[in-house]
Formats: structure tokens, sequence, C-alpha cells
């Protein structure tokens, strides 16, 4: 017979202004089968669990409905109170009348009739619910971290350092990411190179950390704490543990093209590697270039190998992975001038993109830090920079603020200015966004110290006049149009989201926003999770962010890896599908419709071992509980447990029977 | 004629099968099923256009699955219904030995002209089958549409309280034999939803909830999946038109996902899987 108890929370307020929560309990009394009920301020509070913990046990409670908030807030706190109690936690369910009830209605009678409601369908279910078991599965102690910027990096390190191994796959031919091409970085103007290339080092010495560069993931299978990754090994027609590095194939390599790393203004061999410091310091070929990969021609790079380490007829190779955990950091890309017709839509070389000045002032840049114009060479004494190209203009393109503009235009009005010390510099700006430790302080020297003159205000267009470029636009403190003639315009364009992140994030089974940035699983709870157990995100993959966030996100997610991987098995909820295998007839219908392929099909056999019959099996481990395949059964032959046929109609037609 | 014979005499004289399902005469000028376990009996097989059983719908039987290898002889229609059955892991490819039969037409279900299925038909000349018995049909240009019964169009036009009045009159004739299951060959579960009583999700008493129950219930199990064969309302002892259900959802697989079933052995059925192209405007 059952016992059941009901608990009615007044959650203060919040439920208790617009539900009768002693009616509810009172009223509770009647259902068939309740023992006890009660209504209490706050049913969470720990005198609150008291109540529940000792009623179970006074009254010999055989189920527990606990009427409060959302099972998503507070399920596992009286599930665990259950348990201490000496009841299985599966045996008691919550009546969501927070949520579902007072906080959509305002009229009490209506509220308190559907929490009398809510309450009655969830005792016919607890009626029905069967005693579950938790499911421990192991967990694989190695972690993956895509993208190998100085967030990946960053929680590289950190998740080696904690004794756990690491695969870092990088999409490019060399780990570094965007900060490797910037000059100096705000606020302390300290080289990025200086203070990026021993972190690099450091990931690649690193016993723990395995790098697979120019990779990308193919396919995603598993589940938290056992995933299978396969990475697809990009042919690079070179013999990565062959070759030496020595440098002899690039410097006689005939082809000269644009350089992606210098973003255009230098030239880079067809056998390449993007930056001197690059790790691991092996070169790839350009296979869209290359003389003998297109023509059949050349074939120098091969001839002057000394250790034979190129191979004209690599293929893209795969490698499988297991991994208990994954780190998302795949950063973004800036839009480039070409996009935007207005400023001059790339037909200008003297326009330029903030990523194209960073390469024209390092030292290590293509004109090794001599600061010329891309059309004739000449040096600019005059530059002006317009901010938010892009950003902050949701009629015509990005709503979102790149957040790091403000900071490294103050930071490049500086580098100019230091390289021309004569030299005018002009910012367009909406507003000054320089909320950080010593960011403020970094705009006022860019402004009172340095010689940068703010304008406020928007750009209207940029056009050639002889050799001069004019931008024209609004100073909206003096109310006035005006005109700058100068030398060089550097647009501060807005950061994206990479291309291809869409299509990692279905691989991968995470979400995306309407910019294509990765979402988090809660903005400020959960920030570096994802709403799928495992997988955590870490830098601009999620928004723009500058260097600092960058690094602490990858610290943060490195620690969550961490704090998964510290233990040898997993405990997952028991709400997991079965099969009546008396019954399946093994259409595969919940093979084809799992998303986690988590059923295969057993085959039945007779004594003999003659095969009698298929029909579908549930892998525990795997099964996450989601449902999918319940309804894709034509003869009811699976079902979830926790959410039988049997409770969930118990539960509608109490509803029906009003 | 007499190459069925013939090829029905060797299989059953080889061993290479225990059974082979065909057609009989009924004594007039239709068909009936036949079961030929010797070469006697393999005399009586015909086929004409009046061979309108889809004999298919045997394999699914547990004492045929029993056996180690079943002949039957398959128009290009009833084959794709054993596509499907492939695709579902219903059947074995190697347990069966299908005679395809090359097809013209055959007539409606009351006798008296062409069967509107076959207007449509791709597979005169089966697809699929161990041999191809007959002469060729030359392949006709089938219409677009997959077949429109006339009333199924009147349907759609109605409005949709002319339509629930139009079910409840046709439907109230259901006295729940189950003779449609039974013919389907795609019906194959072991135990019926209709049977499943914990919880007793359909009502299995001849009432008007019930048999809307089970007859939208039927439909929706297979859409997606019926091959148009018509059996169901051709045994439906109380003249239900049943295929217009299946037409309807038969419509929508195709204009939705371009699917047709029973062609491809291979290709996956569209409401079991996920393709990121298919159109979603239903999701309202």
């Amino acid at each position: 017979m059952a016992r059941i108890g009901v608990f009615v929370c007044w959650c203060g307020s919040n439920i208790a202004e617009t539900v009768e929560v002693s009616k509810v309990a009172e009223v509770s009394k009647s259902i068939p089968g309740v023992v006890y009920s009660v209504d209490y301020k706050y049913m969470c509070s720990d005198p609150g669990q008291e109540l529940v913990k000792n009623a179970i046990k006074e009254y010999k409670l055989t189920g527990v409905v606990v009427a409060s908030c959302s099972p998503r807030m507070h399920e596992k706190t009286f599930r665990k109170a259950a348990l201490e109690a000496g009841l299985n936690p599966y045996m008691l369910e919550m009546a969501n009348i927070r949520e579902q009830c007072s906080w959509v209605h305002n009229n009490m009678d209506e509220g308190t009739q559907k929490s009398i409601d809510l309450v009655r369908m969830m005792v016919e279910k607890v009626k029905r619910n069967k005693p579950l078991d938790d499911i421990s599965i192991p967990v694989t102690k190695k972690a993956m971290v895509i993208g190998g910027g100085v967030t990946g990096i960053q929680a590289a390190l950190d998740i080696a350092s904690g004794g756990i191994p690491v695969v870092l796959v990088e999409k490019e031919s060399s780990i570094g990411g965007k900060m490797s091409a910037l000059d100096e970085t705000f606020p302390t103007l300290d080289c990025s190179q200086c203070i990026l290339t021993p972190k690099m080092v450091e990931v690649a010495q690193h016993p723990l950390v395995q790098i697979i560069s120019y990779a990308e993931i193919e396919k995603l299978e598993g589940f938290v704490g056992n995933f299978k990754a396969t990475i697809r090994k990009k042919a690079r027609y070179v013999d990565v543990d062959a070759c030496t590095g020595c440098g002899t194939c690039w410097q006689k390599c005939p082809v000269k093209v644009d350089s992606e790393f210098e973003q255009g203004l230098g030239k880079r061999k067809a056998i390449f590697i993007p930056f001197p410091q690059a790790i691991p310091s092996r070169p790839r070929i350009d296979a869209e270039n290359c003389l003998k990969l297109t023509k059949d021609r050349c074939g120098i790079c091969e001839k002057v190998c000394p250790t034979k380490a190129i191979h004209y007829d690599d293929k893209d190779e795969f490698m499988e992975v297991e991994v208990g955990a994954i780190v998302v950091a795949t950063g973004y890309k800036i839009m480039p001038v070409s996009a935007f017709p207005e400023y001059g839509g790339g037909q200008y070389p003297d326009v330029v993109t903030s990523l194209q000045f960073e390469r024209m002032v390092c030292a290590s840049g293509p004109t090794l830090g001599d600061l010329k114009r891309p059309s004739d060479g000449k040096l600019p004494e005059t530059v002006v920079f317009v901010k938010c190209v892009g950003s902050r203009d949701p009629e015509h393109y990005h709503s979102y603020c790149s957040k790091i503009c403000c900071m490294y235009v103050a930071k490049q009005t500086m580098l100019y200015r230091h390289k021309v010390h004569h030299g005018n510099c002009y910012v367009f700006y909406i507003d000054v966004r320089s909320n950080g430790k010593n960011y403020e302080e970094f705009v006022r020297r860019a402004q009172e110290q340095e010689g940068a003159q703010y304008i406020r205000g928007r750009v209207s267009s940029i056009y050639k006049d002889g050799d001069d470029m004019v931008v024209e636009g609004a100073d909206t403190l003096t109310n006035s149009q005006i005109k700058v003639k100068c030398d060089l315009v550097v647009l501060a364009t807005a950061m994206e989201a990479p291309d291809g992140i869409k299509q990692l994030a279905q691989k991968l089974g995470i979400g995306y926003d309407q910019h294509g940035f990765l979402t988090e699983a809660h903005p400020k709870l959960r920030p570096v999770e994802t709403a799928t157990a495992g997988i955590f995100l870490a830098g601009c993959a999620l928004s723009p962010r500058d260097i600092p966030d960058s690094v602490s996100e990858g610290s943060a997610a490195a620690a969550k890896v961490l704090g998964l991987l510290s233990k040898d098995t997993l405990d997952k909820e028991g709400v997991v599908a079965i099969v009546n295998e008396l019954t399946c007839v093994g259409c595969q219908n919940c093979i084809r419709v799992c998303p986690y392929n988590a059923i295969e099909l057993k085959d039945i056999c007779n004594r003999q071992g003659e095969l009698q019959r298929q029909v579908a099996h549930v892998n525990p481990g795997l099964c996450t509980g989601c449902g999918t395949c319940t309804p894709s059964c034509p003869s009811r032959s699976i079902e979830l447990q926790g959410f039988r046929d049997t409770e969930l109609y118990a539960e509608i037609n109490a509803l029906a029977e009003l | 004629m007499q190459e069925l014979v013939k090829k029905a005499k060797e299989l059953i004289e080889s061993k290479e099968v225990d059974l082979l399902i065909g057609y009989q005469s009924d004594g007039e000028k239709g068909a009936k099923p036949l079961f030929v376990k010797n070469t006697q009996q393999a005399e009586k097989l015909i086929f004409n256009q009046y061979c309108l059983n889809n004999l298919v719908t045997y394999l699914k039987r547990p004492d045929v699955k029993a056996l180690k290898k079943v002949a039957v002889v398959a128009k290009g229609c009833d084959i794709r219904s054993f596509v499907m059955l492939l695709s579902e892991n219903q059947v074995s490819r190697d347990a069966i030995f299908i005679i395809g039969m090359t097809c013209d037409h055959v007539v409606s279900p009351d006798g008296t002209g062409e069967n509107e299925k076959c207007t449509t038909c791709k597979v005169h000349n089966p697809h699929l089958a161990d041999v191809v018995l007959g002469a060729p049909v030359p392949e006709k240009i089938a219409k677009d549409k997959p077949v429109h019964y006339a009333q199924l169009e009147k349907l759609n036009a109605m409005s949709q309280e002319e339509r629930w009045a139009f079910w409840q009159e046709e439907l109230s004739r259901c006295i729940r034999c189950y003779a449609c299951r039974q013919a389907c060959p795609l019906c194959y579960c072991e135990r019926c939803i209709v049977d499943f009583n914990t919880p007793q999700w359909i009502d299995t008493r001849s009432n008007p909830r019930g048999n809307f129950a089970w007859n939208i219930v039927r439909a929706l199990h297979l859409a997606g999946r019926c091959i148009n064969c018509g059996e169901c309302e051709r045994v439906c002892p109380a003249n239900i038109p049943l295929m217009l259900l299946n037409q309807s959802l038969q419509e929508e697989a195709q204009e939705k996902f371009a699917w047709e079933a029973g062609y491809d052995p291979e290709s996956q059925p569209p409401l079991t899987t996920f393709r990121k192209e298919d159109d979603e405007d239903f999701i309202r």
C-alpha cells in the first residue's frame, strides 16, 4: 500500500502570494494514498529538508511529492534528503508550483486549484514509480583541447599540470593563434611574441601534451567521461617526424604567395611555416599553389630536403582519440575591409584592418617594423583610426560590441606615435570602453601623453584624393561635419565567430547563438560549461574578449576538466531506457533516432546457439535518458525508466479525472 | 505461366526452398494464395491481372520465418513492401527467393477496371527480384503526383467540420476485426499497440473513440512506410476507405522529405532519420 507524503513550499512569498499553500496541503490529504502533508516557508532550507526526512521515517513513507520550484532547481536537494532518510531517491517527485504556477498566474483561486492538480498528478505518478539505482560509468582520464591559441594553450597547460594527458588540436600548421601576430599588448605594452612564445614552448615540451597541428575534428561520439573523437590530420605533404625544420625547402621554393599570417602584407612560399617561432616548426605545402601538386612541375623541395621528408602523395589521415572531457577554444576571426564598401571596401590599399596594422608596426612583420603604408611605402604622417567598424551596428552588421577595440586602438595610437614622433593620429569613436585593470589609465595616457586625438562620431565615408586618403565623419561633440586628410586609415573591424564553427558545434552537439558564438550553459553561473556534459568553452569562441579574460577562461575550463577527471567513475542518473525483449521486433526505429548511439541490436539465440531473432538493446552508460526512442517504438517495447507509460498515464489521468 | 510452373518445380525439386507462395485460381476469374510444397501443387500456379494479393505479407509470419528458405511470387509493387521489410530488419535477404513477375496492371478490387495504383507504378518490371518472369513491360511515364484518389482531393477540399463528419461516418462501421492489420505486410509487431494494456492507450471496444484511435494510429505507424499496395482497404469487411489516410500521409512524406518507400533497401525512412536539409515548415 502506497504511503505518500506531500510537502508544500511557500518559497517565501514567491509561491505563497499566489497559491494558498495551506489549502494545497489540506486538500492533498484527501488524495488516496497520501498519509501526510504539510506546508512550510522554505522547504529547501535545512529545517525544511529535516521535515521531509523525519516524515519519511515517522510515517514510513513509500513516496514523496515536494510541491515547490522546478526540479531543475532542487530535485537533487530533496532526492538526497530522501536517500538520507532511507527512501530510494527516485521515489521522490516534484510538483512545480512556482515556475509553472505562481509565477505565471496572478489569481489566487486559479493558482491554488492548479497547484492541487499538479500535486495530484505527481501523487498518482509517484505511486507507480519504481526504485532506480544510479549508474556508475568509468572515466577516460585524458582531455582534448580544440584550438591552439593562447586560450587553448593555457587550458592544455593547466590540465596537463594537473597530471591529466591532453591532446591539443590546432587547425593551422602552428599553434599560437591570433596572439602570435600581435605587436605589443595593452595595457603594459609588452611584446606579444615575447610573452606568448614561452607558453608555446612550455606546452610543446610538456610530456603530457600531444600537439596535433593542421588537423580538425571530423566526428565526436560518446558522452561525458567517454568521448571518442576522430581527428582529421590534413595532408601536410611533409613527414613531421623525418623533417628537422632546417628551412632549406622554404628557402628554395620558387612560389611566392600572400602570407595569411602577415594579413596579406607580406609573402610566403608554397612550402612554409607561418612564422619563425612556429610550433611545431615543421612546414606544410600549400596544395593550391604548389607547382608540383598543381602542375606536376618543380619538385625542388623534395630534391633539396636532406631527410627525404617531402611526400607529394600525402593524404588526409584520421586518428581516433578517447578522452573524458573537451575544451573548445576555437577563437575568432576579424572582418576584412572588403566587407565595408562605404569605407573603400578593400579597393584602397591604404585602408587596413587593425590586425594588418599590427603586422605593419611589428618588428617581426614584413617591413621589420618600419612603418610604411601599403600603397607606396611612404611613412604615414597622419593616421585615422575608426572604431566600431561592423560592431554595435545592428542595422548593417553586428549588434554586439567587439570589446577589445577600444583598448587596442589606444595601444595602436601609442605604437604609431612611438614610431612617428611628429605624426598625427585621430580616433573616431562612439564610446571609450576601458573597464579593466589599468585600462582607463592606459587610454588616458594615449589621449593625454601620447597625443591621440579622439573625435566622437561615426565615419560616413572614406575615399581617395590624389595621394591622400580622406575620412569624412561627424563630430557629435561639436555637432559638426569634419574631413580629415590622412595617409593611412585603420579600421577596427568587428570580431566574428570563425569559419566552420557551426559545423564544429553540430559535430560536438553544443549550442551556438545567432552570431555563431558558442553558448554557455548559464551566462553567469556556468560560464565555461556547455549544455553537453563534459564539453567546456573558453575564450573568444564564446564572444569577443581580451587576452586576460581568455587566459582566465582557459584556466577556468581546465579547472572544470580536472574536477571532472579527478574521479575514477562518474555517477549518472538511473533514468535510462529499457527494452522489453519479449515484444521488441527489432525494427531499428529506436536505433535510428537515438542521438547518442546508445542502442544496438542484440541477438536472441536458442539453446543450440542458433539465432532466433534480434531485439534492441540499450547501453545504459551511453543512454542519457532523453526519451527520443520511446515514441518511435510502434509496439511500446522501449520505455524510459522513471517515465514509464504507466507512470505518465496515471499522471495524465489524474488531471483528466476532475 | 509455363515458365512460372517450371521455375517453381525446379525450386521445390532441388529443395532450394521449403515453401513457395504463389497464386491459384479462386474457381471463378479471380485469384487466391497458393502454398506450394511439392511439384504437384506447383501445377496449380497462375499469374494474371487478378492476382491482387500482396503475398509478401506472409513473410512476416513466425511459421514462415522459421523456414530456411521461402520463395514468393511478387509483383513490383509487392517487392516494394519486401524492401521495407528488409530495411526494417524483418527479413533476411538470403532467406527469401523472389520470383518477380512483370505486370502491366492489376484490376481494381471490384474487378471492373485497371487498379488506380497501377497508373503511377514505376516497377512494372520488378526491382530486386532473384528471377524475373514474364514479358518485359515497356516503362510508362508515371504521373508526377502519387495516385490521387479523386476522393482524396474532394476530402482535402472539405472544411474541417465536413471532414470530421465524413470520418465519423466511415469509421463508425469499423468492427475492430483488425483484418487491415493482418493483411498489411508492414504491420509485423508481435504485440500490437492495440493489444498493449499497461496502460491501455487504445480503447479496444468498437466505439467512436476506440475506432478513431485505432485507425489513426494504424495509419500513422505507416507514415513514410506505406507502399500503396491497398491490401488493408481491399480486405476491410466494412469497406472503410483506409487508403485515403495512407495516401494522405504518403503525399506528406513525398512533399516534405522527397521520400518514396520501398525502392532502395539502403535508404533510411524519413521519420526515423534526421537530415539538416529537411523542410521544417511544420514546426510553428
